[in-house]
């Protein structure tokens, strides 16, 4: 038995051999399901996510809880239809801290949420900033920080948020991260860090 | 890892123009290894792994998205066996046979052969023949090297034959008596 003949007595044995195929209707409702299951790609960091969300969700989210649409860890944000914007809430501390040379590889370790993005309004002590790109975490379009002081000393640049200015910020549990790690995008140094944390 | 907003809409493009197809070759690689619940289950779960990863999804992405679901099932499989012991000892003692639960296979022959092949070497074959696999696919598929799937899948070719030269033989005029057929 030649291997042709072989595979032809295999193939007729094919249960799926008269399976039709699917109905292109069930083809688009499943790829419906799988694209709005996750807003973000990010599975290997996916166990970090609950953490933000709880933190998050503390802090009273914003946005009628589209944010938390977004963040929970099975979400299903109507991402297919038109995008809503996503708004996540984080808290710069006030504390004074001490602090040590900013690592790439602390940035990497402690952030769970990190991003660049311009800042659009400040508020009654919240800034809101236009999110331009996720380094880490879920996927937003808006990132609103309660600032619990006047202004956060130890951000890198100016040490306090400006309009229309842009910054990387990081953050773990919802809190900001400060001492080096959050500061104006063209702070010395701060770019690069964040491409060596998130590369 | 990096996430880029303005990707997202490139990544549904892609996910969206490859999709289908692995849709429908996943979807007929279950039916053909598993029953038609558990098959729905782990169609789900793979498609949103591929969408997950699918910057890790290579050129040729059938072979991985087979390989994918081959996980996919193999997880099913065992929480099952967590969650009713006794029924998916059964299952795991003669996975084959859920195969062809269905449609009885006409070919009787074919299936006892294929049933007295190790799980593996049964798994090339079906790989080879029904999802039309060359060795190097058949390689990622389940993560070996394209030498060891052409060695494995040649031998396992070998030994389906002799299955089916057995079977095709009346009772006590096997072995050498065969050769001597007209």
């Amino acid at each position: 038995m030649t291997d042709d003949e072989l595979r032809a007595r295999l193939r007729r044995a094919d249960p799926a051999r008269d399976l039709p195929p699917a109905a292109p209707d069930r083809v688009s409702r499943l790829l419906e399901e799988t694209m709005t299951a996750t807003a973000t790609p990010a599975p290997a960091r996916s166990r970090r996510r609950p953490v933000l969300v709880l933190a998050a969700a503390a802090l009273v989210l914003v946005a009628a809880g589209i944010g938390w649409l977004a963040l929970r860890p099975e979400p299903q944000p109507p991402l297919v239809q038109a995008l809503p914007r996503i708004v996540a809430q984080l808290t710069a501390p006030a504390v004074q801290a001490k602090c040590v040379e900013p690592t790439a590889d602390t940035l990497a370790s402690r952030a769970d949420f990190a991003f660049a993005g311009t800042v659009t309004a400040l508020a009654n002590g919240t800034v809101t900033l236009d999110v331009t790109r996720v380094y880490r975490g879920s996927t937003v379009h808006e990132v609103r920080i309660a600032q619990a002081g006047e202004s956060s000393e130890q951000m890198m640049g100016s040490g306090r948020f400006e309009n229309g200015k842009k910054y990387l910020v990081a953050s773990a549990g919802g809190n900001m991260l400060i001492c080096g790690y959050s500061g104006e995008a063209d702070a010395p140094g701060l770019q690069d860090l964040y491409d060596r944390a998130f590369a | 890892m990096r996430v880029d907003p303005v990707s997202v809409e490139g990544r549904r493009a892609r996910f969206e123009a490859l999709a289908p197809a692995v849709i429908e070759a996943v979807r007929r690689y279950l039916a053909r290894r598993t029953d038609a619940a558990t098959a729905e289950d782990v169609l789900s779960e793979t498609l949103l792994v591929c969408w997950r990863r699918l910057g890790d999804m290579p050129e040729d992405h059938l072979p991985w998205a087979y390989g994918v679901a081959r996980h996919c099932l193999a997880n099913a499989e065992r929480s099952r066996r967590r969650q009713a012991r006794l029924f998916a000892r059964i299952a795991a003692i003669d996975p084959p046979r859920r195969v062809t639960d269905g449609p009885e296979p006409p070919d009787g022959d074919l299936a006892a052969a294929m049933a007295r092949l190790r799980h593996a070497d049964a798994e090339l074959l079906r790989l080879w023949a029904w999802e039309d696999l060359t060795p190097p696919r058949i390689a990622v598929v389940l993560g070996i090297s394209a030498n060891a799937a052409s060695i494995r899948l040649h031998r396992a070719k070998e030994k389906l034959r002799e299955e089916l030269r057995k079977a095709g033989t009346p009772a006590g005029h096997e072995g050498e008596t065969e050769g001597s057929r007209p």
